[in-house]
């Protein structure tokens, strides 16, 4: 079924551009994980 | 021997400074620099897994910025594969929220579902509040999109089709629960994102004056942030809920404070759409003359960007204020504009309405 037929007169009152608030994404970071990083691991592992 | 754990020191220490500099270009936002130096450190290759699924997640999350959705689903998928593989839970959870929401700016809900349930899972079986709260703003914003997608353009809010009331029902209710959780945190910028969100879900199921009590906290605590860009969404939100209440006056307020911070933000295309809910809104008044003041300030805009279909608009909307005015030469021309553009963009119903 196909949406009924809009005209400007109805765009003007129905505004479309609602505005979303941003995603959340999750993050994971080299950085955090190095600096937890024993010292000497990068040497001694294998 | 010796030579060998030569070249993997060598090797893993160069991933991980190809990896470091990756996440500072990112952090800064260029995304763009970033992935190369991520892509990189992937091409060197590391042993170590964890390191290897963050390179993963923040490849992932850059193309995510970047709008390039497709590679950003390829990568948090190889993360996603990645931490089953290890037994990271945590790091699982992680993977399934990025790819949830990944797929759902692709539109595909019902995968993207399947993801906030797993993240949601994870989490409450971990105990984290934290991710638990993250899971149910992720599944409120599927449910959002999938409501929002099936609304018919041209419908009022609130008249939608019953299977796009359902989902934006769910949405509210997955809203409700992480308000419950980050009240209980006391974290208040995730407490503003979900009244946002919440706010625009009222709105579309026709609740209007629960939209604006919704925003009204939202634009609150944009404001002990200091948060400019939430600020204006508010704000225009708040207009948009305001002129389905019938209180033009209102709505008229909050648009005009929108165009303010467009302008100190220096958003043109937020801008020239403040401008055009400000024109649409004193034709709502019967005020003409400001009406086409602002609808002007769109067309001048809209042409600086390029933006065929915005100019379309502004000349259809002047056409019609200027009749209202009496002004019949001003009107034809705005009028004859609109069908030239409405041609040239391919809008047949904006073809149509000009032709009558």
């Amino acid at each position: 079924e196909m949406p009924p037929a809009s005209g400007p007169s109805k765009q003007m009152l129905h505004s479309e551009d609602i505005e979303m608030e941003p995603e959340t994404m999750e993050t994971k970071s080299v950085t955090d994980y190095f600096s937890k990083m024993p010292m000497g691991k990068l040497t001694s592992s294998g | 021997e010796d030579q060998s754990i030569h070249v993997r020191y060598r090797m893993e220490a160069s991933c991980l400074e190809l990896a470091l500099e990756g996440e500072r270009l990112c952090k800064v936002g260029d995304y763009r620099a970033g992935v190369s130096f991520f892509e990189a450190a992937i091409q060197v290759g590391t042993e170590d897994l964890q390191i290897l699924s963050a390179i993963y997640s923040q490849l992932g999350n850059a193309y995510f910025h970047l709008h390039d959705y497709n590679k950003a689903m390829e990568f948090h998928r190889h993360d996603l594969t990645l931490t089953r593989t290890i037994g990271d839970h945590l790091g699982e959870a992680k993977a399934s929220g990025n790819l949830g929401n990944t797929l759902k700016v692709l539109g595909r809900f019902d995968d993207a579902v399947v993801c906030c349930q797993r993240h949601l899972e994870i989490s409450r079986d971990l105990h984290d509040r934290v991710g638990e709260a993250r899971a149910l703003y992720n599944f409120g914003n599927v449910f959002h999109a999938k409501g929002k997608s099936i609304c018919w353009s041209g419908v009022d809010p609130g008249d939608f089709p019953e299977e796009a009331m359902t989902s934006l029902r769910r949405a509210a209710e997955y809203y409700e629960a992480n308000l419950s959780i980050v009240k209980e945190l006391g974290d208040r910028a995730a407490q503003g994102r979900t009244y946002g969100n919440l706010g625009n879900t009222h709105y579309l199921l026709g609740n209007f004056r629960n939209a604006v009590a919704s925003h009204e906290q939202r634009l609150l605590i944009a404001k002990e942030f200091g948060d400019r860009s939430a600020e204006r969404r508010a704000y225009c939100n708040l207009g948009n809920a305001y002129i389905f209440l019938g209180e033009f006056e209102v709505a008229a307020e909050h648009y005009k404070r929108t165009l303010q911070l467009a302008r100190q933000l220096q958003d043109r295309a937020v801008e020239a759409q403040a401008c055009y809910s400000l024109g649409n809104t004193y034709t709502l008044l019967q005020d003409y003359e400001r009406a086409i003041d602002y609808h002007l300030k769109h067309l001048i805009i809209a042409q600086d960007l390029n933006d065929r279909i915005g100019e379309g608009r502004a000349c259809w909307s002047l056409g019609n204020a200027y009749t209202a005015l009496g002004n019949h030469d001003q009107a034809m021309h705005f009028a004859e504009k609109h069908l030239e553009i409405s041609r040239e963009t391919g809008d047949r119903s904006g073809e149509l309405t000009a032709r009558m």
